[in-house]
């Protein structure tokens, strides 16, 4: 299978991701999370847990599990 | 006033550093009209002209749907001479956003291309000559921490406040907003400047980047945080026991009572104002005893150990690590940082939980912060009253306020309508603290600790003074009675810990210290002490933060459990001995 896309929190891959769509949260977009931006997912925390971004290669977010899945990515290139 | 200078710039990017080295320690801290947000004015002198440079408090955006930011697009509204816009070159096209959204603001800007040494780590390489080009204006690399590039960030300063007005100055640069393909979506333009002006190659890490993400990981981030807190109740415990056994007791015992004892007995030779002035419970006694030599100390070291993790950017990495647990409670990772604001000074912690995203995550940090977590000066007394006693009374006290904290953040969750917001942080990298900035904060705390305690620890001191001189503890004593003594099991004389708590949180303990006490009764006056009601000033925080109702509720429930809670302890107890 090529690309996958899935939403953000149930995302294997330890690749390289695009945002494809994310909710109407203003932080989201100040923090730099719109469609398009390259993420890679550094950890993923058990028991219901964040999931920690590093955004462009450039500074880490962490976002609660409930965002997480309000944001649906896809698959750029494998890791 | 003279002319403004803004230092504008995302959270983060070091703009402290450049208010600090750029203005020396002259600095105040200021209120915007209506708001909490802080920020700080100092002087700057640019050639023969002084100016008010101004450290606006750091944004993302001027969207105007924070407090912050709200304050930051003020200022740009209100005009400036000039504006230093620091750029994170580490971070640049989130940075370049907010400098583009500045830039309609038509003020003569220079720009600090800060933590190039970061960025290089990155391994991201910013030229700024061409960046200097696509904002039309001067573009200084900068690393703030090492002062470098801070000199010719002023000689620039100059050249652009210089050429203010010059109609010559304007060449229709390639950033100006005026012109016409420059209107459209700043995120766009600033990650195709990004695209421009940047070079990526191979990161080189450095440990305490490697660390900083370490950190975060279960395993080993949660032994590290045991061993941080392990540690920062070292400090704080072990240092304030250390400079007040070492230092302030004898400063206050040997020289600064038996001065104002000689003094007043020479002037004053009417008995009952002598003996509130200077008997056991005086006034210049007990106010130097309690809050120099007893409080004091263990305020400082909190204060000494809270700011460095601040400033590390640790705290952050506790939210991420414990957000699930958090959750599991009802709140989410980012109220911890607030909540350990709490063990500091309750004040600022309610006031900073202003920047939760929900009404009901604010009311339960608020509760847990009212019920379960002592401020540090009811932390130095309570110290002082388990730490005599037995070994084990503190680690038994650690423990009940934890169990406290689970189940009245659970309860409150449970009580409270509406919802919690998500986790949604920033983690900042893991830094060593600039030394001075580290220091200015450090002072500006124990100066407004001072300020703040100093005067409600006075008027706690004199009722307390007049109570016990004047025959009215002792009718009070008899008064509660059946309450103290019956219900609490502790001497009747212990109402002054009742009354006097209701003024400041360390005052329904210190009283105690006093009395003869057996190790029961001591744990009970810790119990009670811990869950009752913070203080006034909290109170009149809660009234003005709060909707009366919830302040009323929050308030009176202390009280009531913690005399509540206190007397089942002790019946209990009573049973087996």
């Amino acid at each position: 299978m090529g690309i996958s896309s899935a939403n953000l929190y149930e995302m294997k891959s330890e690749g390289i991701l695009q945002v494809t769509s994310v909710p109407d949260i203003s932080l989201l977009d100040n923090l730099g999370l719109r469609a398009g931006t390259q993420v890679m997912i550094l950890i993923r925390y058990k028991l219901g847990g964040p999931v920690l971004l590093r955004v462009e290669g450039a500074y880490s977010v962490a976002l609660g599990k409930d965002i997480a899945q309000q944001i649906s990515v896809q698959e750029v290139s494998p890791a | 006033m003279s002319k403004k200078i803004l230092l504008m710039g995302n959270p983060n990017v070091g703009k402290s550093i450049f208010f600090t080295e750029l203005t020396g320690i002259h600095a105040i801290s200021s209120n915007f009209a209506g708001t909490t947000v802080d920020y700080l004015e100092g002087r700057l002198q640019i050639g023969d002209e002084a100016y008010t440079l101004i450290d606006v408090p750091g944004t993302y955006s001027l969207n105007t749907t924070s407090e912050a930011e709200e304050v930051a697009a003020r200022f740009m509204e209100n005009g400036a001479a000039a504006v230093i816009c620091v750029l994170d070159a580490s971070n640049l096209e989130r940075n370049l956003r907010l400098a583009l959204e500045l830039q309609h603001y038509n003020i003569p800007t220079v720009y600090a291309l800060n933590l190039v040494d970061v960025a290089e780590r990155h391994g991201v390489e910013v030229n700024d000559k061409v960046l200097a080009g696509e904002l039309g204006a001067p573009v200084v690399r900068t690393i703030a921490v090492k002062k470098q590039g801070l000199d010719e960030l002023i000689e620039q300063l100059e050249t652009i406040l210089a050429s203010e007005g010059d109609p010559a100055a304007c060449g229709g640069c390639a950033g100006c907003p005026s012109r016409s393909d420059n209107q459209g979506d700043v995120w766009e333009r600033a990650r195709e400047i990004n695209r421009r002006v940047s070079k990526k190659h191979v990161p080189n890490l450095s440990w305490l980047d490697r660390l900083g993400v370490a950190m975060m990981r279960p395993m080993p981030g949660l032994p590290i945080a045991a061993l941080v807190m392990a540690l920062t109740i070292g400090v704080v415990m072990g240092g304030g026991r250390v400079l007040r056994a070492l230092v302030l007791l004898p400063l206050v015992n040997d020289i600064i009572v038996p001065f104002f004892r000689n003094l007043f007995t020479a002037f004053l030779p009417e008995r009952m104002f002598l003996n509130i002035l200077i008997g056991e419970f005086g006034v210049f006694v007990i106010s130097f005893e309690w809050i120099l030599a007893l409080i004091f100390p263990y305020v400082l070291f909190f204060y000494v150990a809270f700011t460095f993790l601040e400033d590390t950017g640790y705290l952050p990495r506790l939210s991420v690590l414990f957000d699930n647990v958090m959750r599991k409670l009802g709140v989410q990772g980012g109220s911890l940082l607030h909540m350990a604001m709490g063990y500091g000074c309750a004040v600022p912690a309610i006031l900073g939980s202003r920047a939760a995203t929900s009404q009901k995550e604010r009311i339960v940090i608020t509760t847990a912060i009212c019920f379960a977590i002592p401020c540090i000066s009811q932390l130095g007394a309570l110290i002082s009253l388990l730490g005599g006693r037995a070994w084990w009374m503190m680690p038994a006290m650690m423990l009940f306020s934890l169990a406290l904290f689970v189940i009245v953040t659970l309860i409150a969750g449970k009580l409270v309508k509406g919802k919690v917001d998500p986790l949604l942080i920033e983690v900042p990298n893991l830094l060593v603290p600039n030394p001075k900035a580290y220091g200015r904060k450090l002072l500006t705390r124990m100066r407004h600790f001072l300020k703040d305690a100093e005067g409600p620890m006075l008027i706690a001191i004199v009722i307390a003074a007049v109570f016990s001189e004047s025959g009215l503890l002792a009718m009070l004593a008899t008064a509660a009675q059946p309450l103290v003594s019956g219900w609490l099991g502790m001497p009747a004389e212990a109402v002054s810990a009742l009354i006097l708590g209701i003024v400041r949180r360390e005052m329904s303990v210190v009283p105690l210290l006093a009395l003869d006490l057996t190790t029961l009764q001591v744990f009970i006056g810790g119990v009670v002490s811990l869950m009752y009601l913070p203080c006034l000033s909290v109170f009149a925080i809660l009234a003005k933060e709060f909707k009366v109702r919830i302040a009323v509720t929050i308030a009176a429930s202390t009280i009531v459990l913690a005399l509540f809670v206190g007397g089942v302890i002790n019946q209990v107890a009573r049973l087996f001995v």
